[in-house]
């Protein structure tokens, strides 16, 4: 229902669109449009370079990419055009054809040809990636890149066949092949092919030089920013970044602002209070208390849309400790928990608690299960089963509080970066309601996410949070639970099963389990294969793993997140609505469809 | 013939008439200035809440589902928090661990500087030398990048292990102004008197140095528990300490991180708790240290 309802807005925003551009071309242009950008914080020293992770070069302003990812719950390979206008794609997604658009100019008056996007694709080989990977047996791997005209482009997949590699392809990062060529060596095409195809030695030093070429690239700093979106940057301070429009944007009748502010911002406080001060026409999804909610919701304009987020928060296991090997054990918690007060407690506005373990967040989990998904188990609050799922894995009671199996104390230490707010909250919860039912629970915290996840991956902790379900794709969706962090890697082409405690195997599940109904399976083998499974195919392996996921719980599903972002109307209108499947995307790529207009007088 | 009888004092006697008039002479100074026996009742009263603290709550604190940062009431006089705790129970319960650390601090503190200082002023040449370069080195340190660093691979779950870690990051000061005062003092008559009757080096240390700066070292490992209770307090505050929702710091945290006290009134009682507890606290210290001053200032005694 949800995804009709997000076609059908968008629908009426294609309408409105269109409604809206003929005759009164200069209606709803102008002003200052201020935002912030939410996948990185400004840093006026970078340079103005899109392969740099804190480059000057915000997405959907003055960066762009072939396409822009629609959300779409199940479909990765649903996308808005962008440089792309359109494309095609065989079946098996072995050939895909990229048609781009005719009038498309970078911000110095040079058109965009399809040398920038070989020059782009051939940068992208150097910072490695599914797509442009130098092992010709990884999946999803282009083979071949052929300019057909100056506005097309064919790209061939290798041997190894993934149903992502469109979507891989289509968000390619687009740089001018005039400011960005002088980086790849003459002879860039010929050593590419050699790393790719050639044997030995020769073919190792090639790839050597290609890879070696990543700092280079990365460090590389243009005088001047060139761009082929809306906007290009016209100065930057550490506290905000100004961005003008760019004249010869193929689309600029389309762009409302005629200027874009991004704020710098240091946490989660300076997005609250430049909310409360009315300074923002949109901020990206941002964790809000409750409180604050209401401060922000009662400023003149504000308004907050909701939609679907393809992420979900866990509490994943060390299944190589003892006794969190034993499933009833993991099964025992997941009664203990009730989860709906955890969500209350951690992420009352940003989240939804979720309904069972599926591995998919709920959204997508209907759409992928239908009426297998209400089959689930839904591991309600129910302290007597968890009191029979601990007796049966030999756990003891001595006066209120249950041991080990061998008589000892059980301590069970739930283990957050500190720099999460949402996460120590609900890991506080969970510990409080733990230690209420018997289960001896602490929280400790890492100093920040890197080293959590450092020592996450050296197996050092028992039990600790995850994030899971990163749609739409359901090979990346379960990736995070039967993927490398669970064993399973991709060697050479192949993929094995590595010991627990190796090669950042710290989840140390089982290779292979038993499934109700199913039979012995091999959760890692299915998840590999979802890369290049037919759509019908998926559906089925998507219906194993779930159950998989939700009989052996190698984590407990806490919440699913609700991306919440907020808006003001008081200077622009034309916002998208809930559930829209450009929510996700930037400001700058909503005015690239047309959305954002200034209000008039 | 007259023969006058002087009755014998012995050695114990005269030191119970001094113990005796020195607690009188406190008692007076305390008395003099009702703010300093406010600053006696408030630290009495930390130290009562550090050690009985906990034992008026039971373990796993009471949480009300329907009540997250509850405004404060008759019921919960600093409100609750997050969970729905009520935030004076933590406050009371996470006084302990504060306060241990503190005294764990303050102790390491001046019993290092103490030393180092009292040894280095009275030795002199080659022993001054070098532990003064050690000084220099410890005061150079800077403490809070270093706590972060350490925070990485040390958890600090004792309040000893974060006591032991601030005293020996911040007994350089003390050993300095302490070596200073014995370079003065060593020159005085009494110290050359002790000299020339050949008293052994460890008795002029022991009874003839250190009570002279007695009242010094015991100020400043006052004023060592304050910085002790802002250092442990800022860490915890920054999120590199581990979770311990009663500790002052993270209470901080979480009420400016996750209820947004600083943009909203909702989790204000929650910040201002620890905020007031660490207040009082220094407040406490800061006023017996005024009281300490004229305790041990004769001067200061006459006016």
């Amino acid at each position: 229902m949800k995804r009709l309802a997000a076609i059908a807005a968008l629908a009426s925003i294609a309408t409105a669109t269109a409604c809206g551009s003929t005759g009164q071309e200069n209606a709803g242009q102008g002003g200052i449009y201020t935002t912030i950008d939410g996948s990185k914080q400004i840093n006026a020293s970078a340079p103005i370079n899109p392969f740099n992770p804190v480059g000057s070069v915000f997405d959907g302003y003055n960066g762009m990419a072939l396409a822009w990812p629609k959300n779409d719950p199940i479909d990765p390979n649903q996308f808005y055009p962008a440089i792309a206008r359109s494309w095609t794609s065989s079946p098996d997604q072995s050939e895909v054809v990229i048609h781009l658009q005719p009038n498309a100019r970078w911000s110095d008056g040079k058109p965009v040809t399809s040398e920038d996007i070989r020059v782009s694709i051939g940068l992208a080989y150097t910072q490695g990636g599914t797509a442009y990977a130098l092992d010709p047996k990884a999946a999803g791997a282009a083979a071949t890149i052929q300019v057909v005209d100056p506005t097309t482009i064919r790209i061939t997949q290798g041997a190894n066949k993934s149903n992502t590699f469109l979507s891989n392809l289509l968000s390619t990062v687009v740089v001018p092949a005039h400011v960005y060529g002088s980086l790849l060596p003459r002879d860039f095409w010929q050593k590419l092919k050699l790393a790719q195809d050639g044997k030995g030695k020769p073919a190792e030093q090639a790839k050597t030089e290609i890879t070696g070429l990543a700092d280079k690239v990365i460090g590389f700093a243009p005088r001047q920013d060139v761009s082929a979106g809306p906007f290009v940057l016209e100065r930057i301070n550490p506290g905000a970044a100004l961005l003008k429009r760019n004249p010869y944007f193929y689309d600029s009748k389309l762009i409302g602002p005629d200027k874009v502010e991004l704020l710098n911002y240091t946490g989660n406080q300076q997005i609250w209070n430049y909310l409360i001060a009315g300074k923002l026409d949109n901020a990206p999804f941002t964790s809000v208390p409750s409180a604050v909610l209401d401060r922000i919701r009662a400023v003149r304009g504000s308004q907050v849309i909701k939609g679907f987020s393809p992420v979900s928060t866990s509490l994943a296991f060390n299944q190589a400790r003892k006794p969190y090997d034993n499933v009833h054990v993991r099964r025992a918690l997941a009664y203990l928990i009730d989860r709906a007060q955890v969500t209350k407690i951690a992420a009352p506005e940003g989240g939804t608690p979720s309904l069972t373990t599926s591995g998919i967040h709920a959204e997508a989990a209907k759409v992928w299960l239908g009426s297998a998904f209400s089959g689930l188990d839904p591991y309600r609050l129910d302290p007597a089963k968890a009191a029979a799922e601990l007796k049966a894995a030999g756990m003891t009671r001595r006066g209120n509080k249950w041991a080990l199996p061998d008589g000892k104390p059980w301590k069970v230490e739930i283990h957050v970066p500190a720099s999460f707010s949402d996460w120590i909250s609900a890991a506080k919860s969970i510990s409080s309601q733990l230690t209420d039912h018997g289960v001896d629970a602490t929280v400790v915290t890492a100093a920040d996410y890197t080293l959590y996840l450092s020592e996450l991956a050296a197996g050092k902790y028992d039990v600790g949070f995850w994030l899971m379900g990163l749609g739409p794709s359901p090979y990346n969706i379960y990736q995070r639970l039967y993927g490398q962090a669970n064993g399973w890697q991709m060697f050479g082409g192949r993929l094995e099963h590595v010991a627990p405690g190796t090669e950042g195997n710290w989840m140390g599940g089982p290779e292979t389990v038993d499934v109700a109904g199913v039979g012995r399976v091999d959760p890692g083998a299915l998840t590999s294969r979802l890369s290049f499974a037919s759509a019908g195919e998926q559906k089925q392996i998507v219906g194993t793993l779930a159950k998989v996921s939700n009989e052996q719980l190698p984590v407990i599903q806490l919440w699913d997140y609700v991306n919440t972002q907020f808006v003001n109307t008081s200077r622009y209108t034309g916002f998208p609505p809930d559930d829209s499947e450009a929510l996700r995307l930037s400001s700058g790529v909503w005015m690239q469809l047309g959305m954002i207009r200034k209000r008039q007088a | 013939m007259t023969v006058t009888v002087i009755p014998e004092m012995t050695a114990g006697t005269t030191r119970a008439t001094l113990r005796r008039n020195f607690w009188r002479g406190v008692w007076r100074v305390l008395c003099r200035k009702p703010s300093r026996m406010a600053g006696v009742v408030i630290v009495l009263g930390f130290a009562v809440m550090g050690v009985i603290g906990p034992l008026l709550y039971p373990a796993n604190l009471p949480r009300d589902d329907n009540a997250l940062y509850a405004p404060p009431s008759l019921q919960h006089l600093f409100g609750t928090d997050f969970e729905g705790t009520d935030v004076l129970a933590l406050v009371i319960t996470g006084a302990r661990y504060v306060l241990l650390t503190g005294l764990a601090t303050a102790v390491i503190t001046v019993a290092l500087g103490t030393a180092i200082g009292l040894f280095a002023g009275f030795r002199r040449g080659r022993w001054d030398s070098a532990l003064m370069r050690l000084t220099d080195l410890n005061l150079a340190i800077p403490g809070l990048p270093l706590l972060l660093v350490l925070s990485t691979v040390w958890k600090f779950t004792s309040p000893i292990e974060m006591g032991l870690v601030l005293g020996l990051l911040g007994w350089g000061g003390v050993a300095r102004a302490v070596r200073s005062q014995t370079l003065s003092l060593r020159e005085r008559g009494f110290i050359e008197a002790a000299r020339g009757l050949g008293l052994p080096t460890r008795h002029i240390i022991g009874r003839e140095l250190l009570p002279s700066m007695a009242p010094y070292i015991a100020m400043n490992m006052l004023i060592a528990v304050t910085g002790a209770v802002y250092a442990q307090v800022g860490l915890f505050f920054l999120g590199v300490l581990p979770f311990d929702a009663n500790n002052w710091g993270v209470m901080l945290n979480l009420a400016v991180f996750s209820g947004g006290a600083l943009t909203t009134p909702a989790a204000l009682p929650y910040l201002l708790a620890p905020l007031l507890a660490i207040l009082l606290l220094t407040l406490g210290i800061v006023l017996i240290v005024d009281a300490m001053d004229e305790i041990f200032n004769p001067r200061l005694r006459e006016e």
